[in-house]
């Protein structure tokens, strides 16, 4: 069983994606309209329906003892897609099925211009009603995530492949998903490793004193990917080229290509440290790289507690 | 009929204001500059689908006014950050407490800040927005601390550089008051 979700952007080719890789699977298309009538008909009245339609927060009541209608949603797609392949668009099912093994998770995406480009030529409206079209769109579906899941669908970690159907065509992007579920689906060589070793379980560092590690939870907090002395820079050789010096910045933040030293330490050493620095900018120029001192680092810490986060 | 005075807002006649060093930036000051930047600004987004972010709440005055000086048809929209409680104080995450209403996929992203210290706050706000697809995202800051910056971020209009002054007014406040001084005070730590 191989479950495809495809959450999608209004009018970003989701919905004719859908049907076409349905069709070349073979394999059923499950999407709101059918599967909410069709589905919940037993246990929501045509009101209950109008008003799943309408408010996210609607599937968070009672639909059977002990079960609102987002549990028995949750089944009853589990259930389904159960059954045998299926290509599910829309209804959170990238959260539903993110433990599914095996499981491919695609977004689809394209920028405001061409959808509505688009939305202009499908409904015969003006670039300005356009636009609300899609800002409204837009909204609820982010609401239906939010509300549910408490997720944001824009969120790229929630799937596999996102697709911007700018200068990508349905063809095109079927093309890629079923290289990817192919890729997915051939035997590994058990030599072959599992994972990339970027997913590898790494070590926790461990850090040298409480202000390295207070600064980690800051970054934390920001939710600021970092890595902890990843990197050794050669600052001085001897006359044969052997290195005699070398710097290993704290804290790299790959996102901002940024490293970070935090200096907390007594000024003597705060000195040779400045020093190696200022060698490490002159030697690699296009580094960015910035101290925390004693004082700033303190200056943080109290202006941190000071706007509960807030800090700039 | 009796006229109302103007109400300008007067520290030194409220008895718990704080103690003023002096005044940083007048209002002259910051009108004369921020209708520089949106010259600039204006000027380097010509013919581009612009939208201007304003992060909430210290940037509010500067955003309404600098936007006023664009001329060009920009989207606005605001943004607001705030502190998630963890389990432990240690373990509180930031997170976006306003998102945006419009979508800034292929559009070219403006963010409007009142200061840039250590740029974590807005190396946040960057990260979560590039995830979004703009066609471009830079930053507008009406004050720049470049000495404490940690964080590599784009910062492509600053209207004045500061050190480490404790400031107030323009938006800015001490336990969410004097926000509305027309200028920029330095005042004593308290």
């Amino acid at each position: 069983m191989t479950v495809i979700t495809l959450s999608r952007q209004m009018c970003s080719l989701g919905d004719e994606i859908a049907s076409e890789l349905a069709g070349r699977l073979g394999c059923q298309l499950i999407d709101r309209g059918n599967f909410l009538q069709q589905n919940l008909q037993d246990i929501a009245t045509p009101a209950d329906l109008r008003m799943l339609a309408e408010s996210p927060k609607y599937y968070l009541r009672e639909a059977l003892p002990g079960s609102t209608f987002k549990q028995v949603l949750e089944e009853r797609l589990q259930k389904a897609a159960h059954g045998g392949d299926a290509v599910i668009v829309g209804m959170g099912a990238q959260i539903i099925f993110s433990r599914e093994k095996g499981a491919l998770h695609i977004r689809t995406i394209a920028s405001i211009k061409k959808r509505s480009a688009r939305v202009k030529s499908q409904y015969r409206v003006s670039a300005g009603e356009a636009e609300n079209i899609l800002l409204n769109a837009d909204k609820r579906h982010k609401r239906y995530v939010s509300a549910l899941y408490g997720a944001d669908n824009s969120d790229p970690a929630l799937y596999d492949l996102v697709l911007n159907t700018d200068h990508l065509g349905v063809e095109d992007c079927v093309q890629a998903i079923l290289a990817l579920k192919e890729e997915r689906e051939r035997p590994k060589n058990p030599n072959e490793p599992e994972i990339c070793p970027d997913e590898a379980p790494r070590k926790p560092p461990v850090f040298k004193n409480t202000a390295e590690e207070e600064f980690a939870g800051i970054l934390n907090m920001y939710q600021m990917d970092w890595e902890y002395e990843p990197k050794t820079f050669p600052i001085s050789w001897d006359a044969e080229g052997n290195i005699t010096s070398a710097f290993s910045p704290d804290f790299y933040l790959p996102k901002f290509d940024t490293y970070i030293e935090i200096t907390t330490m007594n000024q003597k050493y705060v000195t040779a440290k400045n020093r190696k620095v200022k060698k490490l900018r002159e030697l690699y120029p296009g580094i960015h790289i910035s101290i925390v001192y004693k004082h700033d680092f303190n200056s943080l810490i109290e202006r941190f507690k000071m706007t509960k986060g807030e800090e700039q | 009929m009796n006229k109302i005075p103007d109400a300008t807002l007067d520290l030194s006649q409220i008895p718990d204001a704080p103690a003023i060093k002096k005044i940083a930036f007048s209002e002259q000051d910051i009108q004369s500059r921020v209708a520089e930047l949106g010259r600039e600004i204006t000027r380097d987004y010509a013919g581009r689908d612009l939208v201007m972010v304003c992060v909430l709440k210290g940037t509010l005055y500067f955003f309404a006014d600098l936007t006023r000086c664009i001329g060009l048809p920009a989207a606005l929209d605001f943004m607001a950050v705030g502190m998630y409680p963890g389990t432990t104080n240690q373990t509180g995450v930031v997170r976006i407490t306003k998102d945006l209403d419009v979508d800034i996929t292929g559009r070219h992203v403006l963010v409007i800040e009142d200061i840039v210290r250590t740029g974590l706050t807005i190396g946040y706000l960057v990260q979560n927005m590039e995830a979004r697809g703009p066609a471009s995202i830079n930053i507008c800051t009406l004050l720049d601390n470049p000495a404490q910056r940690l964080v590599n971020v784009p910062v492509a209009y600053r209207g004045f550089d500061v050190s480490g002054e404790w400031l107030l007014g323009y938006g800015m406040d001490i336990h969410e008051k004097w926000r509305n001084l027309p200028y920029i005070a330095e005042v004593e730590k308290d």
